[in-house]
């Protein structure tokens, strides 16, 4: 029996499942996690302390929040269309699980390690606008409209200089498997070599979160709550915990192909990648809670004049170097 | 200047008979009256002339309806009434919204509340109420709204069109900070028409005080501007004071003056954090509450109340001001003038928020005249009228301070301005607590029951969002029988219309924030 179970774990299949129920258990934890971490960061930059009731230092807050979000009742607007409403919040999930399938978290902790790593994640990412479309079109209501349609360009816009700034690590590392490429930084890391392409790709990625300073989709004071105005309770929740695994998802490939991934002295390949991960997405929260939003017409111009033609120039000398 | 304006409308109005009038005792420098054929001549005459159109209102006096234009300059303060009796049967005037744009809300309201139709007038829809009146509600006798004029009232009615769709910003938005309803005709992301719809949180406090004693009537002050209510205190103490001819110790004057600026830099710190949340940055709302805070502590221990004070009386305070107060305030003006740079930093030299704000929501001076605004919305159009300095009230010539005034008229400019403005309030607190003198905070034998004599007085101050003005009438009762406030929110909301055409979703709510809105004070 037991010996059963050993060899269904040990076989292809068997991994891949238990790989993915980490994956959904890494999921959540992380989300409540940084919800935890933003209230509290955020508090201690706005001359609060944040949380600190529920449990040691407020930890237990997110869970807290997440039984109450639970218990609330799943109302559907009389308005909406039923499919594209009822799937937008599931279907956003999708790209973040793929994610996590390829992202090694050490040296033998990966679900898998396909040679296409990196445009696995790249083509699943876009995904996130088509939910994100369908949840404002199918809420009916024209602040929803109005986010989805600035979401979508602000991806398409965002999407292709984060692709740009990806483009010169795998040329030197030769590799799309992002195993690979963390293997070729075993001396240096890239970063040191793409200081730029390390840029422009971490700007596009908080671009692609939709955080502030890029937060149109949901502009607060400009669009109530953007495309998910319409939605409440544990389909709210959904979106939430989507937003706060993609800001993991950006600073882990960031990670991963900039900051060598888990290569590190000392502690365990997981450690490493998991700190610089985590450092990555205190920046993206520090950003949010210090500047303000920038203007529709200001974020197009900026990727589109800025670092698009940045990004190529960046990958013309890359190649032209690689060359000689 | 007076004199000689008299010669001029004599030489040039047909028919006009105007009279200089004492200013400490009225608040306006010349008053004449008119009918209603030579009302645009003499309008077309104050136009020339570059005055502002400051307030406009109705009084019933049974026999006649008065309309009353206040005109006004802005540098040099040359107050006319120029009044228009009006018969109450078929009350009709024309309508002079095409000259002065600030006519057009005014007329309006006028409209709703006594009946009289404005003939010219381009869209006599309700302002304030909503509809379903029966009777106006401030005639003096019950007069029924006619079914015509309910249909006339009853016309706002936004249509969908193709290619245009229509947006509500409000009445409850975020970023409309309180009820305020703007009806955004939209093409795409760019706003092709803005129309603001008030009444959401009016109360007819003008009804109110017709009901009341002048006593009575004083919470109601700190109820209509929630985060200035130190201004509108001070002008409603200060208009009844002028009507009544009651003194004011000089103790009592400098302590008004001291907690006014207070109550200025709470208003302008609150207006900090909630723009910057606008804009999309949350925690500099945090620091400015921090703060306010201080201000609120300082101001509660003398005050009594937090944020709807009503601390003046006539003829002096509520409350003589203790040590704990002077050392409180001293104590915040210190730790105040050490945060500018932390304001600067975060803020002010933030290249997103100079991106947003530069170039927007621009006013010219001619523009400002026409929409009579008021403020640092003004003054941002480069105009230094402050009504602290140019009217001066209370103490206030007897102390420094400058006029911070832009030169763009943009939203960058406003929000130096309120800036600027609360390091001069700071020096003007400095000044005010070194020159305190003793004596008491209280003038002697003010009468319990006040009844002025026969007449009409007007008061303006300056509030922390622009000239605010007081009309009172009075028939020798002891409540007001007629009073009008006229609001700075009123006349600076009255502009977004033509501000917001053409811009962005995101630039329309950057320009509606910058104009620091409050909303109880425009519906009253």
């Amino acid at each position: 029996m037991v010996n059963d179970l050993l060899k269904l774990a040990g076989s292809d299949a068997g991994k891949m499942v238990i790989g993915l129920v980490g994956v959904l258990l890494f999921v959540v934890v992380n989300a409540l996690l940084l919800t935890w971490a933003e209230r509290k960061i955020a508090g201690h930059m706005q001359r609060r302390i944040g949380p600190k009731e529920v449990g040691p230092f407020g930890l237990i807050q997110p869970i807290a929040d997440a039984l109450k979000l639970l218990g609330k009742e799943i109302l559907t607007p009389a308005k909406v269309d039923k499919p594209l409403y009822y799937l937008a919040p599931t279907l956003i999930f999708v790209p973040v699980l793929v994610s996590f399938i390829v992202i090694p978290f050490d040296a033998s902790l990966q679900v898998a390690d396909i040679n296409v790593g990196i445009l696995v994640i790249l083509a699943f990412s876009s995904i996130t606008i088509l939910s994100i479309l369908m949840a404002g079109w199918g809420s009916e209501n024209k602040y929803s409209l109005i986010g989805a349609i600035r979401s979508v360009a602000q991806n398409i816009a965002y999407e292709i200089p984060m692709l740009l700034a990806l483009l010169p690590v795998v040329m030197l590392a030769n590799s799309l498997s992002l195993r690979e490429i963390v293997e070729k930084q075993q001396g240096l890391w890239f970063v040191v070599i793409q200081p730029l392409a390390f840029i422009i790709y971490f700007i596009a990625g908080v671009a692609e979160t939709n955080r502030t300073p890029f937060d149109l989709p949901e502009a607060e004071s400009e669009l109530v709550a953007g495309y998910h105005t319409e939605y409440s309770g544990m389909r709210f929740a959904l979106f939430f915990l989507a937003e706060y695994t993609n800001i993991f998802i950006v600073s882990a490939i960031a990670a991963t192909f900039f900051l060598g991934g888990y290569q590190g002295p000392v502690l365990p390949g997981i450690v490493w990648f998991l700190l610089k991960s985590y450092l990555l997405v205190f920046v993206i929260i520090w950003l949010r809670w210090t500047y303000p939003r920038v203007r529709f017409d200001q974020l197009l111009n900026f990727a589109w004049k800025g670092l698009i033609p940045l990004a190529f120039l960046n990958l013309l000398i890359t190649g032209g170097l690689l060359k000689i | 200047m007076v004199n000689g304006l008299i010669e001029e409308i004599k030489a040039r109005v047909m028919g006009a008979e105007p009279v200089e009038v004492s200013y400490t005792e009225k608040g306006y420098h010349c008053a004449l009256e008119t009918s209603p054929d030579k009302l645009s001549g003499v309008v077309g005459f104050f136009d020339e002339k570059r005055f502002y159109l400051e307030c406009l209102l109705c009084t019933d006096y049974t026999d006649y309806l008065e309309l009353v234009y206040l005109f006004n300059t802005h540098l040099a303060p040359c107050r006319v009434k120029v009044a228009l009796k009006i018969d109450p049967e078929h009350p009709v005037a024309p309508s002079i919204a095409a000259q002065y744009a600030s006519a057009y809300w005014y007329e309006r309201e006028i409209h709703e509340f006594y009946g009289v139709l404005f003939t010219g007038h381009p869209n006599m829809a309700y302002l304030f109420l909503h509809n379903g009146i029966d009777h106006y509600p401030m005639r003096k006798t019950k007069v029924p709204v006619p079914s015509e004029d309910q249909a006339r009232l009853d016309s706002f009615k936004p249509g969908e069109e193709e290619d245009t769709f229509f947006i509500n910003l409000g009445p409850q938005h975020p970023s409309t900070h309180g009820v305020l309803r703007v009806v955004l005709k939209m093409d795409g992301e760019y706003i092709e028409r803005a129309e603001p719809v008030l009444g959401y949180l009016h109360r007819m406090h003008e009804k109110m005080a017709e009901n009341r004693t002048y006593q009575q009537f004083l919470p109601n002050t700190g109820r209509m501007d929630y985060l200035g209510a130190m201004s509108f205190n001070l002008g409603y103490v200060l208009a009844v004071e002028r009507l009544c001819a009651i003194p004011v110790p000089d103790r009592a004057k400098f302590v008004r003056i001291i907690a006014t600026e207070l109550n200025r830099i709470c208003s302008h710190l609150l207006w900090v954090g909630a723009y910057l949340a606008d804009l999309g940055a949350l925690t500099p709302f945090l620091f400015v509450f921090d703060d306010r805070e201080q201000i609120l502590d300082v101001l509660e221990g003398v005050a009594g109340s937090r944020l709807t004070y009503c601390y003046f009386r006539f003829g002096g305070l509520y409350n003589d001001v203790d040590d704990e107060f002077i050392a409180g305030t001293r104590a915040f003006v210190k730790r105040m003038w050490s945060r500018f740079s932390l304001y600067e930093k975060l803020v002010t030299g933030n290249v997103i928020f100079i991106n947003r704000t530069r170039g927007i929501g621009t006013i010219a001076k001619e523009q400002a005249r026409k929409y009579g605004v008021s403020g640092p919305v003004l003054r941002s159009a480069g105009i230094a009228c402050d009504l602290r300095k140019i009217e001066s009230y209370s103490a206030y010539d007897g102390l420094e301070f400058d006029i911070p005034v832009g030169g763009h008229g943009d939203v960058l400019d406003t929000y130096k301005i309120r800036i600027a403005e609360m390091e001069n309030s700071l020096r003007i607190i400095e000044q005010a607590l070194a020159k305190l003198p003793g004596g008491p905070f209280m003038a002697e034998k003010v009468p319990k029951k006040l009844k002025p004599p026969r007449g009409d007085v007007y008061q303006v101050v300056e509030t922390p969002r622009g000239e605010l003005g007081i009309y009172i009438v009075s028939d020798e009762s002891d409540g007001p029988f007629r009073m009008k406030w006229r609001v700075p929110s009123f006349s600076n909301l009255m502009i977004f219309p033509e501000l917001a055409q053409g811009v962005l979703l995101a630039d329309a709510v950057a320009i509606l924030g910058s104009l620091d809105l409050v909303i109880p004070e425009i519906d009253r």
